[in-house]
């Protein structure tokens, strides 16, 4: 058994979510990290209790986008849960490049719409 | 080379920057079409302008509410009758325009006399009518009438309605974007939290960027209603105006058709703290995700798998039916801008249809991250595309079918191929299960219509057909 | 009887009847063979237009626009337009006519379409020697007229503009048929063949109606060629079937060009397709043909079985473009029809003092009221309210929810005619036309007789 690589993960996420295509660069950090963060959590078994409408939200996108990873990427259990959560901060650092610090979209930084 | 410069577009170099044609392993942070940058003119562009972005796609699909359009003639009758969006009282929002009517000497000695007149008229002509979008156009924005101004004073006069202006003439921005965007901002600053909505559920949310196209919301709504969860808003079909000043007090903002109602989202996670979840409610996959989630957010997960499962019984294997008949089909999307995403992996994935070529008349670059990230490699991504364009790239993919606009598809007509109503649908709703059958089955119809085989064949051509006897 | 003109006293609209200027201008400028008109206003001027020609006639037309973004409309918008033109001409080998079709924003701006396009025919000449391109002026602010003016203003600009010398003799007829389908098209050229007249219509817009063709060709645009409105100057006459469409055209050229004009009545009905065929007679010595003669007994025929039978005294709404109406309110007579009610869309103020109104008021012993500047929901008022009471709507699919609620029957003619098939390749006018629309009719009130069931069974035997 392998760990899932990331590019694969990445992959996935790349053209699954729409969460971290949000129309600013603020919301899209929000997202990415909220998002992200919950999925940790499901991924490595760590109670996840809610308590704003954000984190609720949060945990909406996460646990869809867990199942699903669970479903694609079989492999992912034989990670401990260091390596779910590397995986994870890894694949935060690349959705995070794509969407945000190196993306050609002129109007992440706009502030007004 | 990703980025391609087409041959019909050599002296016009600057389109290169435009068009991206997606290769095995590009890196998706190198290649993106510039998006929401001014046209070229006199290339035949399909772009319309803001006022018909802020009229007809959004504030014109309230079923209570007088649009009036302060300009001359064209601007009202040019927005009447074009679109497919019905309601459930009537169809006000389809049977009437209203407009200033403005003429030369209102254009000298300023218009807002006139449009003064032409609200309380408005008003005094259909009594039961007491909201009102107010729309300046190119003309009444350049010679500057004041219609805050004529509003206040209307409002004033008549206690009992409520006024909202949208200043958004033609010229402003590049396309109909523009206008989608001044108005939904517009609506945020100005008339949401003016009203406290009747709460009847502990599940609130706000539905926005669905139009109820041939009855996307009624569709919808069913779904809402089996979950027990209060939409406050539609933004904007089949709504009412006083439905969207509620939209401070829902627990959770929807966006579907993320172009200019993302915006309006977050300036009320902004104002109100409200969460935004971005959806797509075409597509099975994704409505059940989307159904998924909302469920996940206001913890009725039971409910949410009950309509799920339910709805799958009842409408899989009509899609798998047509699936097994358009497999491999190939595509093309010549639309606005969101669907082009929304689309491209719902059709591969439940229907098995290959989207080939892709266009954007108004969409942002976060559109085309978004359709990149979920398109395929090989497939042509278009900004403001043009009719020589159109041509290219069609004798370049051959697809079998394309989903764009009625004059467009007269054009494609001609060339063999078929379309489908990309804007207004052929024969919808489309959204949701039920609705993505409806639009396999439309688009089944379209890629067997045998007329079109028949358009193939040059009858001078056909080997001479043995006669049959009768018998 | 009485005859009252009175104009809409409502300073704004509810549901108009007609589009504004640059819409007629570029339903005009569509009808030229290899031409592209320019809008130069914003991209919605052109994009709805071309939205509503695709709805009519079930084809896609190619016009441009300026694209006036915002720098353009506080700037001017002058170095859009030689963009533009560029663009277009680079990129379409053939184009021939480029007309400027000015809209209310550039007017406002108060761009200088002339200077512009002497400054462009200068680079045009130099850049591309081996072509002549045609830009024409067309000022069309959609604060004045309407569709219907902006239809008239662009034919008279593109004769001004193209056929500015006196040619040798053609000995053909310039044919003006106003705002007219294909089919009518088609129709005009029938007879003209038939009478032996060498006739050009302009605009030809036969191929509006186009073929889906095995090798795949697109033909969905005009006929008229540069050198037929070039050679309109050495015709042996014009004759011009609409007062408000095209008339104006055929005027210039009798006064600069001694081309001999004729207005004929609108030939909608028997009468004045007679008066069409007589005037064509007239000007070009051809005598009328046994078969026009044997047509007009067919239309004859079929129309006697229905006037004093079904037709008579049932009161009907008319609206549309002046021409339109006042023709088919005349047709109307012939066929026993009490036109009651005629609406016209603009503040043109020409048509209330048509001399052809004040004969209508002479044919008649009907009170016909007659809205100026008027917008649909004069003809709706008046049609839920029974003042008057109608019983037949003849108008274009725009007025369609006034008929659908109040249920009376209706009868599309006109444009836009987007809810009925194929209206575009019938005529309305000729003999045929009379014919076909009398049909028509009959037909409608046949369907909501059965509909309502109201005498339906008069159907089993007449």
């Amino acid at each position: 058994m392998t760990a899932p690589a990331l590019d694969e993960v990445y992959g996935y996420v790349q053209e699954r979510c729409l969460w971290q295509f949000s129309s600013r660069a603020w919301d899209r950090t929000e997202n990415i990290d909220g998002v992200l963060g919950t999925l940790a959590d499901l991924l490595t078994n760590t109670p996840v209790n809610p308590s704003s409408p954000t984190e609720r939200l949060f945990l909406a996108d996460a646990r869809v986008l867990a199942d699903q990873l669970r479903e694609r990427f079989p492999d992912l259990g034989s990670l401990d849960a260091a390596g779910v959560r590397a995986l994870l901060e890894s694949l935060r650092e690349r959705v995070t490049q794509v969407a945000i610090t190196q993306s050609r979209n002129h109007e992440l930084h706009e502030k007004a719409y | 080379m990703p980025m391609v410069l087409l041959r019909c577009d050599k002296d016009i170099p600057e389109r290169e920057k435009h068009i991206y044609l997606k290769a095995p392993d590009d890196d998706p942070k190198d290649f993106l079409p510039l998006a929401n940058s001014p046209t070229i003119p006199g290339t035949l562009s399909e772009r319309g302008c803001a006022f018909c972005g802020a009229k007809l796609v959004i504030g014109g699909v309230l079923k209570d509410t007088i649009q009036m359009i302060h300009g001359p003639i064209g601007c009202a009758y040019d927005t009447w009758h074009t679109k497919r969006y019905p309601s459930d009282n009537g169809n006000l929002q389809i049977k009437y325009v209203w407009s200033t009517d403005m003429k030369e000497p209102d254009i000298v000695f300023g218009g807002e006399k006139k449009l003064e007149k032409a609200m309380h008229e408005a008003f005094d002509e259909m009594p039961h009518l007491k909201r009102m979008i107010l729309y300046t156009t190119c003309p009444t924005a350049l010679i500057g009438d004041d219609v805050k101004a004529v509003t206040k004073r209307v409002m004033e006069a008549r206690p009992d309605v409520d006024i909202f202006t949208v200043e958004c003439p033609g010229f402003a921005g590049v396309s109909q974007s523009k206008g989608h965007h001044v108005l939904n901002i517009g609506w945020v600053n100005e008339k949401v939290g003016t009203i406290e909505p009747e709460i009847t559920s502990e599940y609130t949310m706000n539905f926005i960027g669905d139009y109820n196209i041939q009855g996307d919301t009624f569709l919808l709504q069913q779904y809402w209603d089996a979950l027990g969860i209060q939409v406050i808003a539609h933004f904007t079909g089949n709504a009412n105006y006083d439905d969207l000043r509620g939209m401070h007090r829902a627990k959770l903002n929807v966006v579907n058709c993320a172009r200019s109602a993302g915006y309006i989202a977050n300036e009320l996670k902004r104002k109100y703290g409200t969460p935004r979840l971005d959806i797509d409610s075409w597509g099975f996959n994704y409505t059940a995700e989307g159904i998924r989630k909302i469920s996940t957010f206001f913890g009725i997960e039971e409910k949410g798998e009950a309509l799920i499962a339910s709805e799958y019984a009842k409408w899989k294997p009509k899609l798998d039916w047509y699936k097994a008949r358009l497999k491999g089909a190939k595509m093309a999307i010549w639309t606005g801008g969101p669907r082009l995403w929304h689309w491209t992996k719902a059709v591969e994935d439940d229907l098995g249809v290959e989207v080939v070529a892709m266009s954007s008349k108004f969409g942002h670059e976060e559109d085309f991250e978004k359709v990149i990230a979920r398109g395929r490699e090989g497939t042509y991504y278009v900004n403001d595309p043009n009719e020589l364009e159109f041509f290219e790239i069609i004798n370049a993919i051959k697809p079998d079918v394309i989903f764009t606009g009625p004059r467009v598809g007269e054009l494609v007509k001609k060339l063999h191929i078929p379309y489908v109503n990309g804007h207004g649908y052929h024969n919808g709703p489309y959204m949701g299960f039920e609705g993505f059958v409806n639009l396999a089955r439309d688009m089944h119809n379209a890629v067997h219509n045998p007329l079109f085989n028949l358009a193939r064949t040059d009858v001078r051509a056909t080997p001479v057909v043995e006669l049959k006897e009768a018998v | 009887m009485g005859c009252e003109i009175k104009p809409r006293v409502r300073v704004g609209v509810i549901n108009p009847m007609y589009d504004c200027q640059p819409a007629g201008a570029q339903y005009a400028g569509i009808g030229i063979k290899d031409c592209i008109p320019l809008v130069h206003g914003g991209q919605g001027c052109c994009m709805f237009v071309r939205l509503l020609f695709a709805q009519h006639f079930k084809e896609n037309f190619d016009i441009a626009s300026s694209s006036l973004h915002e720098d353009a409309a506080v700037f001017g918008g002058r170095k859009r337009v030689e963009q533009a033109v560029q663009v277009m001409v680079q990129r379409y080998p053939n184009i021939r006519v480029i007309p400027i079709i000015t809209t209310c924003s550039t007017e406002v701006i108060g761009d200088d379409i002339e200077g512009t396009i002497t400054d462009i025919n200068k680079w045009l000449t130099k850049g591309f020697p081996e072509r002549k391109i045609h830009l024409i002026p067309v000022h069309t602010p959609s604060f004045q007229g309407s569709q219907v003016t902006g239809y008239n203003e662009f034919m008279t600009s593109t004769f001004k503009t193209i056929a500015t010398k006196k040619t040798e003799p053609t000995g053909k007829l310039n044919v003006f048929p106003g705002w007219v389908n294909p089919g009518d098209v088609m129709l005009l050229k029938t007879y003209c063949q038939q009478m032996g007249v060498d006739a050009t219509v302009f605009m030809d817009t036969e191929n509006f109606d186009s073929p889906v063709l095995p090798d795949k060709s697109v033909e969905s645009h005009g006929q008229t060629t540069v050198e037929d409105i070039e050679n309109s100057s050495g015709a042996i006459g014009s004759i011009a079937l609409a007062r408000y469409e095209g008339a104006a055209a055929a005027e210039y050229l009798s006064q600069e060009h001694n081309v001999p004009c004729v207005v004929t009545p609108t030939p909608i009905g028997i009468k004045n397709t007679d008066e069409l065929l007589k005037n064509i007679a007239e000007l070009t010595g051809k005598p009328i043909p046994e078969s026009l003669v044997r047509e007009r007994g067919i239309a004859l025929d079929a129309l006697m079985d229905l006037a004093h039978m079904f037709f008579a005294d049932k009161k009907v709404a008319i609206y549309g473009h002046p021409d339109l109406v006042i023709g088919l309110a005349e047709f109307c007579l012939e066929l026993e029809m009490k036109p009651v009610l005629l609406l016209f869309g603009d503040d043109n103020s020409k048509p209330k003092k048509d001399k052809r109104i004040k004969a209508l008021k002479e044919r008649t012993d009907v009170d016909i009221e007659v809205v100026t500047n008027a917008d649909l929901w004069e003809l709706e008022k008046r049609v839920r309210d029974k003042t008057p009471e109608v019983d037949l709507i003849l108008g274009h699919s725009k007025g369609r929810y006034i008929a659908i609620d109040a249920n009376i029957p209706m009868v599309r003619v006109g444009f836009p005619t987007f809810d009925r098939a194929g209206l575009y390749r019938k005529p309305t006018i000729g003999y045929r036309g009379a014919m076909e629309l009398g049909e028509t009719i009959a037909n409608a009130l046949f369907t909501h007789m059965e509909y309502t069931k109201n005498k339906e069974w008069l159907l089993n035997v007449w």
